[in-house]
């Protein structure tokens, strides 16, 4: 599978998230990612920003070889019909190779509606990406454990995925000049059907164990009410941030941003220390960007030990017992 | 005008003891019995929680094999009205394209429909690509990840959409396609008597032929994206540092080299 090689589809467009004016990370990781496997391509990032916002600033730093910006105050609090209608007249007039979004809300929401526009293929929630000359390979979990997929899109362009963040690692980059192309003639065709009328920032909690750089994951061995008090007694005195693996997600205390794996968050921290997880791979996906892991469980076996630098085996419960008496 | 809901669910596998068929590297699912997606029951259950307030019919969707039969029979149990499952050969292999096109395609022939609910995602695939592919085929507003929903009346609903770092409140006159999350409702069980009259119910089984298709979008042909290598990941074992027998002592040396390496 080869794709024609021609002068258009030369870019690899990664299109800019932020929140509240900061460029979100998964954003920066992209463009180092895209950096790292471009070739002969360019790495355009798209920006669309206020008229104020300026935020093309935040990015120049992770080397994109340019950035494409929409500046307009109908962008505040737009549907994601008007982003995705944006992006297809974009894709029409510049003829990328690739867009990249990061596999969050809104990546998932715009990436969608805007395959379905194009009519092209969208892989979600990649965990690596490549190039085989003009060929995108992407490279998923899928269908829950121990299966690895990779996806190519053949026949079409542009070639799009959603890329989980803190799969990468940003990297940035001295003295390097970006292009930045400003478009202003844009037709916005606005959905007198949909009205965003408020947005209410949240300090959400899958937000804050994706970025977190201690934390602390309980598994169904530690799943009882007692074990999970102790548990977040040693998170406050470590300052770490509790997550969870599936099974414990249906407890009322925790949910779905609570989880940690392939469909709940990737986290990145210094240390995670594991308690009564087993290690399923839909688990481990998730935390291999780790760089200290503790495993605590009482089963010699379980998979959860092959990927740790310390181990104890034995009754998890007890483990923080002995830790909390100790950080008195 | 009453509200006429489809909601569109998916019957994943109960465990993870999946085959892959080596030929076509699809799943095969024939043989694995399922459940209805976990987030699809929520979806049921808001499409529910509106026809207890509003005159409306609630019609279950799903595209797959004929034990899909399962997850329909459950959701009717809930208490939806009508169930069509599009099953065939022709319809297999699709990537979220393809499926997002025949669903949108069964749904302009249920004729009427003013409401799609979606769960926010499948538990197997994971994509959460289908809902927002649907919306922007029929040209209706989506909105995507709610955790609350609030009616005015059966022309306009406000939702709120729970995001990473915010919340959006949106209000959207239908037409619209919804997809929501776990945190919007607790599914409900069906009574042992709903389960009984859910087998009075007849699930409509239609194939390519029963409503308008393009035959060249569905399916593998109507797939624009192609599963090139499916492999088992493999593991690079780490070195793990064994902490001794004693909770305490393993403690004790566990906050030693934690702290030698500037860790806490």
């Amino acid at each position: 599978m080869k794709k024609v090689d021609c002068m258009t589809h030369k870019n690899i467009w990664i299109v800019a998230e932020h929140h509240q004016d900061i460029i979100q990370p998964v954003t920066k990781q992209l463009i180092t990612k895209a950096n790292q496997i471009k070739a002969d391509k360019k790495v355009t990032v798209i920006l669309f920003q206020t008229k104020e916002q300026k935020l093309e600033q935040q990015l120049l730093n992770y080397g994109p070889d340019e950035i494409i910006t929409v500046c307009d105050d109908r962008l505040k609090e737009a549907p994601d019909s008007l982003i995705a209608d944006l992006l297809s007249q974009l894709n029409h007039k510049f003829q990328p190779n690739s867009i990249l979004f990061g596999a969050t809300v809104i990546g998932r929401s715009i990436s969608a509606r805007l395959q379905a526009k194009l009519l092209t293929g969208l892989t979600a929630d990649c965990l690596d990406l490549k190039f085989e000359e003009n060929l995108l390979i992407q490279i998923k979990p899928s269908y829950g454990d121990n299966i690895m997929c990779e996806i190519v899109c053949p026949n079409n362009y542009p070639q799009m995925a959603t890329v989980r963040p803190n799969v990468f690692m940003a990297t940035e980059i001295q003295n390097k000049e970006a292009k930045i192309v400003i478009i202003n003639d844009m037709n916005f065709i606005e959905d007198k059907r949909i009205t965003v009328y408020e947005e209410i920032p949240l300090l959400s909690k899958s937000d804050s164990i994706a970025n977190a750089d201690r934390v602390i994951a309980l598994g169904r061995g530690m799943s009882g009410k007692e074990h999970i008090n102790k548990a977040s007694r040693l998170a406050t005195k470590l300052g770490a941030k509790i997550g969870v693996t599936r099974p414990l997600t249906d407890l009322p205390s925790f949910s779905v941003d609570d989880q940690i794996g392939q469909s709940g968050s990737s986290i990145a921290p210094k240390l995670l220390i594991t308690l009564g997880v087993h290690g399923a791979v839909q688990f481990t996906t998730g935390i291999t960007k780790s760089k200290y892991i503790v495993a605590i469980n009482n089963n010699p076996k379980a998979p959860i030990f092959d990927i740790a630098d310390y181990g104890f085996v034995g009754d998890a419960k007890s483990f923080v017992e002995a830790l909390l008496k100790l950080i008195q | 005008m009453s509200l006429n809901i489809v909601v569109c669910v998916k019957q994943v596998p109960v465990s993870n003891n999946l085959k892959i068929d080596p030929i076509t590297k699809n799943m095969m699912r024939s043989s694995e019995p399922g459940i209805m997606n976990p987030f699809d029951q929520n979806a049921v259950e808001a499409a529910l929680k509106l026809k207890e307030r509003f005159d409306a019919k609630v019609t279950l969707l799903s595209m797959g094999p004929k034990n899909f039969e399962i997850t329909l029979r459950q959701g009717l149990a809930m208490g939806a009205d009508d169930a069509i499952l599009l099953s065939s050969r022709g319809f297999g292999g699709a990537d979220t394209l393809a499926t997002g096109y025949v669903l949108s395609q069964a749904i302009k022939a249920i004729q009427n429909v003013n409401l799609v609910f979606f769960g926010r995602q499948s538990i197997d695939a994971d994509t959460g690509q289908v809902g927002p592919i649907v919306a922007e085929l029929l040209d209706w507003p989506q909105v995507t990840y709610i955790s609350q929903i609030h009616p005015i009346d059966e022309k306009s609903i406000e939702a709120v959409r729970l995001m990473e770092h915010m919340q959006q409140s949106i209000k959207v006159k239908l037409p619209a396609v919804f997809t929501v999350r776990s945190e919007l409702n607790v599914p409900r069980y069906p009574s042992p008597r709903s389960i009984m009259l859910s087998y009075q119910k007849e699930i409509k089984v239609w194939d390519e032929h029963s409503f308008e298709l393009d035959l060249n979008r569905i399916g593998i042909q109507g797939s624009p994206t192609v599963v090139r290598k499916v492999w088992n990941p493999t593991k690079v074992d780490k070195e793990t540092e064994l902490l001794g027998e004693d909770p305490e002592r393993a403690a004790r040396k566990l906050l030693h080299v934690l702290r030698a390496r500037d860790i806490i």
